[in-house]
């Protein structure tokens, strides 16, 4: 695997863990980030989320949750998913404060308003090492299931990038086969480090 | 600087190199590769020089990676030792060629880092000195070219993926080219502090750089990366080069405000259509310009002020529809708003306005107590600080950086409020344009009653109850004081109120029918004709005048305090014209004093929410306003052209300060006149202080308590609403307000509640489905994970629990249930297993009631209907009745078969799925066996299925693992409680189902011969259990006869019960009989299976099959000779009973391969009918050649009919003259009937010739002495010749020795011929018996 991979998402729990857990299956060299400002889980109600902090452990989310209401978070999806997450990393992380992790050559953001977060993120940093990121946006709904589907969707076109020597030449031919086969509107930017 | 090379590093750098240079594979020489850079950059320069060519010789590597890595290495050198670069330089060139793009990008970057240093340290020099040393020199030399060389390949079409970070570099020496205005302005005092370069810091007198050179060239070059954007040449670009061009020229233009004016024209005529370039995406660069535009937006330098318009036009023409201009409006109005509430944005921004204008309100209300001193508090005055601070020429660092923080955060509001927005604007668009034409139809009175009407009846409830709702900000502060008036008029108010805003016709004709107050409506009228007003302000922002009126607040903050006003206004007027007639009704009462005291601790809860959400809606609106007012402004700004736009600025930042005050007050007003409105309540409805209440603010579970109390309040009210009629709109409304209200979950419980107290006369099923619709529409819409996973699982509480209680209040007849789960827009899952609950009782629930037998009912059918209505759901529930299909009980097996059989069966889509299923269970009670008894029977059963499985699996794999699953379940359940074979009634449980289905589908039928060769004992009598029935109820059809005719081996049992079910009571069918007599002939030699037609065979075919007949075990011989004799009731005995009779007898062992004993047997079973098998009968068998066993059948007859002596005697004299001793065995038998028959076979005995006699006498010793006896009776023995007496010894007879001696040769050769066939017929009868 030449290149290294970031998935983001807002809260990193649903779609951006879905495709890290997948991706790293895989064998990818994949990372995942939130961009939101707090960690929300849903909770009893709209007005009463479940928020942490990003860094807090998924075991520790899980067993705050499974500790108030376990039926709840286990119909909603919430506790198997965290579940998942926990199998996968330790902790949700910002994509703000990621600057430690060093260069990602693909990011994926599966939300508009991430993808412009990543980009606005990127360019407010120093651009000094010239180094290319190529940010593509696959929009994906934010609920279980679409999340699966998205990220076998992002599998898939990691896999075509793979497939090239370098995607400078190709994104663009990737793109539209891409969106061809899956008819599914991408985006993407191309962003400096 | 001398350095003397420290030999053990020099050593190892050397091995290094060369183990990278000899190293076998990648991995490891990149491995190499990271250790000797890592060395490498230790040494210093000395001894770098010496290495230098080394690390260059690394570059012939033929892999690409090790290239880029000693680009790498060699470039961070370069930077670290600058006087390197006329080496490195040249070697940067030529990687720049290198075919592997990956190294010539590297090459790129090292370049830039280069350059940047190199120019640092020479303007830093230059500054220090005015000559520079020729190594200086040359290096820079070098690096132009380097420069030049690179932007060769930035401006040549067509290099691919390289060019991209070209560009990137010219963007970069652009940057270093021109001045930063937020950079220092002064070089760092020393040296080597990290300060970023900036050119600036060169003056006049530079040795090499000149400012204004290097300016030319950085706009010279901009001109170039502008002039790829202009059509044609932007035509030939790739997408990745066209987003890389505008992202960099939005960076350059952020960064350097004064190319603003030469890059925006550009970027704003970049005509987003004409990115279809070379036919393809065009998303991304369409994107990256809008983000470059919003990006420009965010410039608050001046000069690029002017360009506002133009790029807010640009961003709204892209968006199709004024998003921009919303999304930047939010950008305005969250500005203000402190961090925090960012979060809470999503939840402000939904479509609801109620939901939204109370949280709002939550903020708002509290900001505005907590004071306006804090610069951010709100949007107007720190955007008018902002723009200040900027037109001031000294522009103080500090001030800059707050302004970007706060910009920065209202930016980062805009994409995150993006996506909100978009829906806020599609569905209030039409709901704000419905509020304002209900606000013009009723501004006009009674005449438009019937328009209204109209209206009303061509829009759908749910519309219209957001119409409602939008305009709920829009009623009098003062309507509640109606409901203050008099405790009866309190409901009627909230009805009236409620119809009125969405029905405002017949809220007239309530109103004046129930209460005869006019004044209401006046009120009502009143406010509604604000409304228009406010939609003609909104749709004409540009009307809005900024020019400072002190005429009134309005103009100020625009129509939102209008609206506050005409509240004021009316105010008074309105609450005086209600309490006076409320006083002429009603005179207060004991009861109605009673009940103000109730209602103080409700009321105020009502109005203070009712308050707030007019607040915040004026907050909102007011902050919409301004924006408006500042667009404007722009647009004045503009239109004084160049002029000075700094001119004018600070007189509306004046103005906008004005703006706060005045507006401010006006809130407080109002929010007193809220306060006092609750206080009035329970002081007196006179009195109206309005000066002097408090303004509380209530915690937020005080505001979940009010609202939920006003919405209990509200569902009472509904309850009579039933009565009106009209209820259908109305139960929109509910809903709306159930499932919108921040305190949903309460809320819901309460909505819940009232549908289920009463769900007949409640509506509750329209009701639920309203409910359930929001809530599943909020489920869907939603793009964030938190509301529509939140929406999703109020949907299945809501649900599950109307579900619960339908079931468990209504009886089963009730089709309220079904219904229900019919029009739900989701089933979940737990809804789902409520409903196999229902279907299958005893699967999860404890005890059963006892009509678990109609719930099973009612549950199937309501499976039914949504496997008819429900396609996407319909394997889950096809899953559920088939689960219920092999239920232990009988009574709900038998139910769900016939459903599943009768109705679901016939249905094409699923008809293999059930057949899947039935066989998968079918065959799991043969496997559970199998595998316990023998493996390889289990194999081949295994086999089969497999085959079975993949000519389906293609088409309906989902049903072949639905089934699975439950079989699997079964399998465990079953294993669990019996463990080995499956027990009779298990057996049946399991195959029920798949008999059913043959008797829709008769070729499944074979799959039960297939199986039943291997089945256990139980499971065959299960199996036969069921044959009758089925076979029955199938008939004869072609498909069975298939069957018939070809058999599995080891069903032939079956076979047997399938035929004799066949042709029981009924004539078979020709074909029926063919089919048997060709199995019988050629595979099945069984003729066992001829048994139940033989009725129906032709009485020569009965012959010829009679041996084998009599072959069969003793009882199915009775069988068949009952049948063979009483024959069909068609045709009559196939046989008469002498015909059978010769027939046995007409066997003859040996030829026939016969047990005699079975032949003999046979007879037996003949003479134990005896009314069957008479005298005439047995007569008609003596003929010639006798039959073997005749005599055995005479002597039986002698047994059976003592009777029959005489008839025998004749017999026997025949047989002395057919002389029988011929034969030896019948010889033996006749001997034996002699003995027993007499004394009346003497005369018989006396009639052998002499020497048959004495061998008879010898034989049989006993007979001697009675018939000597017999002889010597004078008138016997007279008649006897000579030779007899002597044989009998009465007469002295000399040759009797001799005669005694050819008898005894004689009788020995019969002795033992009697021997032998007592041993053949023994040993017969041992084998028969084997």
């Amino acid at each position: 695997m030449k290149f290294r991979y970031a998935m983001v998402c807002s809260s990193n729990q649903n779609r951006s863990m879905e495709a890290h857990s997948l991706l790293k299956k895989q064998g990818f060299d994949v990372s995942s980030y939130g961009t939101g400002a707090h960690v929300k889980l849903p909770g009893p109600s709209l007005r009463e989320p479940n928020v942490y902090e990003f860094g807090t452990p998924y075991k520790h989310m899980f067993d705050d949750l499974r500790r108030k209401d376990p039926e709840l978070y286990k119909r909603n999806g919430i506790l198997p998913m965290l579940k998942r997450n926990l199998s996968v990393k330790l902790a949700p992380q910002r994509w703000q404060d990621n600057a430690a992790d060093g260069c990602f050559d693909i990011v994926f953001t599966f939300e508009e308003k991430v993808f412009d977060m990543v980009l606005e993120d990127l360019h407010n940093r120093d651009q000094v090492l010239l180094k290319s990121v190529l940010v593509i946006n696959l929009e994906v709904k934010d609920n279980h299931e679409e999340a699966a589907i998205g990220a076998r969707i992002a599998l898939d076109l990691c896999e075509q990038i793979e497939a090239v020597e370098s995607w400078e030449d190709s994104i663009d031919d990737i793109m539209v086969s891409f969106e061809n086969k899956h008819r599914r509107k991408l985006l993407y930017s191309i962003s400096f480090y | 600087m001398v350095g003397i090379m420290n030999p053990v590093s020099r050593e190892k750098l050397e091995s290094l190199s060369s183990s990278v240079k000899f190293a076998i594979d990648l991995g490891s020489k990149l491995e190499l590769c990271r250790q000797l850079k890592h060395d490498l950059l230790e040494e210093d320069a000395a001894d770098l020089s010496e290495f230098l060519p080394r690390i260059f010789d690394l570059y012939s590597d033929p892999s690409g990676p090790v290239r880029k890595f000693a680009t790498e290495i060699i470039g961070e050198i370069g930077v670290k030792h600058l006087e390197f670069v006329p080496e490195i330089a040249p070697f940067l060139i030529t990687v720049l060629e290198d075919a592997t793009p990956a190294v010539a990008r590297q090459s790129i970057a090292c370049s830039i880092d280069l350059f940047r240093h190199t120019l640092e340290q020479i303007a830093i020099r230059g500054l220090y000195s005015s000559e520079l040393d020729s190594d200086l020199e040359s290096s820079w030399s070098w690096m132009l070219k380097l420069k030049e060389k690179i932007y060769s390949i930035a401006f040549q079409p067509g290099s691919g993926g390289i060019r991209l970070v070209a560009l990137k570099f010219v963007e970069a020496v652009i940057l270093l080219y021109t001045p930063n205005p937020n950079g220092s302005l002064e070089p760092p005092p020393n040296e080597g502090t990290s300060i970023e370069f900036n050119i600036t810091w060169l003056r006049g007198g530079h040795p090499l750089l000149n400012v204004g050179d290097l300016s030319i060239e950085a706009s010279q070059r901009l001109v170039l990366l502008l002039d790829q954007l202009r059509f044609p040449t932007v035509k030939s670009l790739t997408t990745s080069v066209i987003v890389v061009i505008i992202n960099s020229l939005s960076a350059i233009a952020k960064k350097r405000p004064a190319y603003y004016g030469r890059i925006l024209p550009v970027l704003l005529s970049l005509d987003p259509p004409s990115f279809v370039i070379k036919g393809v995406h065009v998303y991304g660069a369409h994107h990256a310009l809008k983000n470059a535009l919003l990006s420009c937006l965010k410039c608050t330098h001046p000069s690029a002020a002017p360009w506002r318009e133009r790029i807010l036009g640009a961003l709204k023409e892209m968006k199709a529809g004024g998003l921009a201009d919303l999304a930047l409006n939010q950008v305005h109005k969250i500005n203000g708003s402190v961090e925090e509430e960012k979060d809470d944005s999503l939840l402000i921004k939904e479509e609801k306005p109620l939901t939204k204008a109370y949280d709002a309100a939550g903020s708002n209300v509290g900001r505005k107590r907590s004071g306006t001193e804090g610069s951010s508090d709100l949007a107007e005055k720190d955007e008018v600080s902002g723009k200040r601070v900027k037109a001031t020429p000294s522009v103080s660092e500090e001030s800059t950086k707050e302004l970007n923080r706060n910009i920065t955060v209202s930016q980062g509001d805009i994409s995150s409020t993006q996506s909100s927005t978009r829906k806020v604007d599609v569905d209030t668009g039409p709901v704000q344009q419905l509020v304002g034409m209900f606000g013009a139809l009723v501004a006009q009175g009674e005449k438009a009653v019937g328009s209204l009407g109209i209206l009303i009846s061509n829009i759908s409830a749910d519309l219209l109850a957001e119409v409602v709702m939008a305009n709920m900000c829009n009623l009098p502060p003062t309507h509640p004081h109606t409901d203050t008036d008099d405790e009866l008029l309190e409901d009627m108010c909230i009805v009236g109120s409620d119809t009125q805003a969405k029905y405002p016709p017949s809220f007239l004709a309530d109103v004046i029918s129930l209460s005869s107050t006019f004044p209401p409506i006046a009120s009502m009228l009143n406010s509604q004709q604000s409304v228009p007003n406010k939609i003609v302000k909104t749709e004409g922002e540009e009307e809005v005048d900024v020019v400072a009126d002190p005429n009134s607040a309005l103009a100020y903050a625009g129509m939102a305090h209008e609206d506050e006003n005409a509240l004021l206004a009316t105010d008074l007027p309105v609450s005086s014209n209600i309490v006076l007639p409320g006083m002429k009704i009603d005179p207060p009462t004991p009861s109605d004093i009673h009940d103000t005291g109730n209602l103080e601790s409700g009321i105020p809860g009502l109005d203070s929410s009712f308050r707030n959400d007019g607040l915040s809606d004026t907050q909102a609106a007011s902050s919409l306003v301004s924006t408006d007012i500042e667009d404007a402004s722009q647009e004045q700004a503009t239109s004084f052209g160049g002029k000075s736009p700094l001119h004018v600025r600070p007189s509306i930042s004046i103005d906008r300060s004005e703006e706060l005050s005045p507006k401010a007050a006006v809130t407080d007003s109002s929010s007193m006149v809220s306060s006092t409105a609750t206080s009035v309540v329970s002081s007196c409805p006179f009195v109206l202080p309005k000066m002097s209440a408090p303004v509380v603010n209530l915690s937020e579970d005080q505001k979940d308590d009010v609202q939920k109390l006003a919405f209990v309040r509200i569902v009472e009210a509904y309850k009579q609403i039933a009565v009106a009629g009209g209820s259908q709109v109305r139960s929109s409304l509910l809903a709306y307000l159930g499932v919108e209200l921040p305190s949903e979950l309460e809320l819901q419980k309460v909505l819940r509640e009232h549908i289920l107290s009463d769900y007949i006369n409640h509506e509750g099923h329209e009701l639920t489905l309203r409910v359930l619709y929001r809530l599943f529409g909020k489920a869907e819409d939603e793009s964030d994970f938190l509301s529509c996973t939140t929406a999703a699982s109020a949907y299945e509480t809501f649900l599950l629990a109307v579900a619960e209680t339908l079931r468990d209040s209504f009886p089963p007849s009730d089709k309220s249930l079904s219904k229900l789960l019919g029009e739900a827009p989701r089933l979940p899952k737990s809804v789902l297993n409520l409903l196999g609950c229902l279907c299958s009782p005893g699967i999860s629930e404890k005890a059963e009631e006892s009509q678990s037998g109609d719930r099973v009912t009612q549950g199937l059918s309501t499976v039914w209907s949504l496997i008819l209505l429900r396609p996407p759901i319909r394997d889950v529930c096809l899953k559920i009745a088939l689960q219920s299909a092999v239920h232990h009980l009988e009574e709900v097996r038998m139910k769900a078969i016939r459903l599943v059989a009768n109705k679901l069966y016939p249905l094409q889509s699923i008809a293999q799925q059930i057949e899947e299923f039935a066989r998968e269970m079918l065959l799991s009670v043969v496997n559970v066996d199998a595998t316990e008894r023998t493996g390889a029977e289990g194999l081949i059963s295994e086999s089969h299925k497999d085959s079975d499985l993949e000519k389906s699996s293609n088409e309906h794999q989902s049903m072949s693992s639905i089934s699975k699953d439950i079989s699997a379940d079964v399998h465990q359940s079953e294993t669990s409680h019996s463990g080995s074979s499956p027990s009779v009634p298990e057996a049946q449980r399991c195959m029920s189902l798949y008999f059913a289905l043959c008797t829709k589908k008769h070729s499944l039928f074979g799959q039960i011969f297939i199986i039943y060769g291997s089945a256990s004992k139980e499971v065959k009598q299960a199996i036969h259990r069921h044959i009758p029935i089925l076979v029955r109820t199938m008939g004869l059809s072609s498909d069975l006869l298939e069957i018939i005719s070809d058999p599995p081996s080891g069903s032939e049992n079956l076979l047997m019960q399938v035929l004799q079910t066949l042709t029981e009571g009924t004539v078979p069918s020709a074909e029926l009989i063919f089919t048997i007599k060709k199995l019988f002939d050629s595979k099945l030699k069984d003729v066992e299976i001829l048994v139940p037609v033989l009725p129906f065979l032709p009485g020569d075919e009965v012959l010829l099959l009679f041996p084998h007949l009599v072959n069969l075990p003793l009882d199915k011989f009775q069988a068949v000779l009952t049948r063979l004799l009483q024959g069909s009731a068609h045709s009559g005995p196939v046989l008469t009973p002498a015909e059978v009779l010769i027939a046995i007898h007409g066997i003859v062992p040996e030829r026939d391969g016969i047990p005699l004993k079975k032949v003999t047997d046979a007879c037996n079973a003949c003479f134990e009918q005896r009314h069957i098998f008479t005298q005439q009968v047995l007569a008609k068998v003596e003929r010639i050649p006798l039959p073997l066993l005749f005599m055995r059948t005479v002597l039986q007859a002698i047994g059976a009919f003592p009777a029959l002596v005489e008839f025998i005697m004749e017999i026997l004299s025949r047989l002395v003259s057919k002389q029988i001793w011929q034969n030896p065995k019948l010889w033996v038998g006749f001997l034996k009937c002699a003995l027993l028959t007499k004394p009346q076979s003497f005369s018989v005995l006396l009639q052998l010739p002499p020497p048959q006699l004495e061998n008879a006498l010898n034989r049989t010793a006993a007979l001697k002495a009675p018939l000597v006896a017999h002889a010597s009776q004078q008138n016997i023995r007279n008649s006897l010749p000579r030779s007899m007496l002597a044989v009998l010894g009465l007469a002295p007879d000399t040759q009797s020795s001799s005669q005694a001696q050819t008898s005894q040769a004689h009788t020995g050769d019969t002795s033992n011929s009697e021997k032998d066939a007592a041993v053949t017929e023994k040993s017969k009868e041992s084998s028969s018996a084997i």
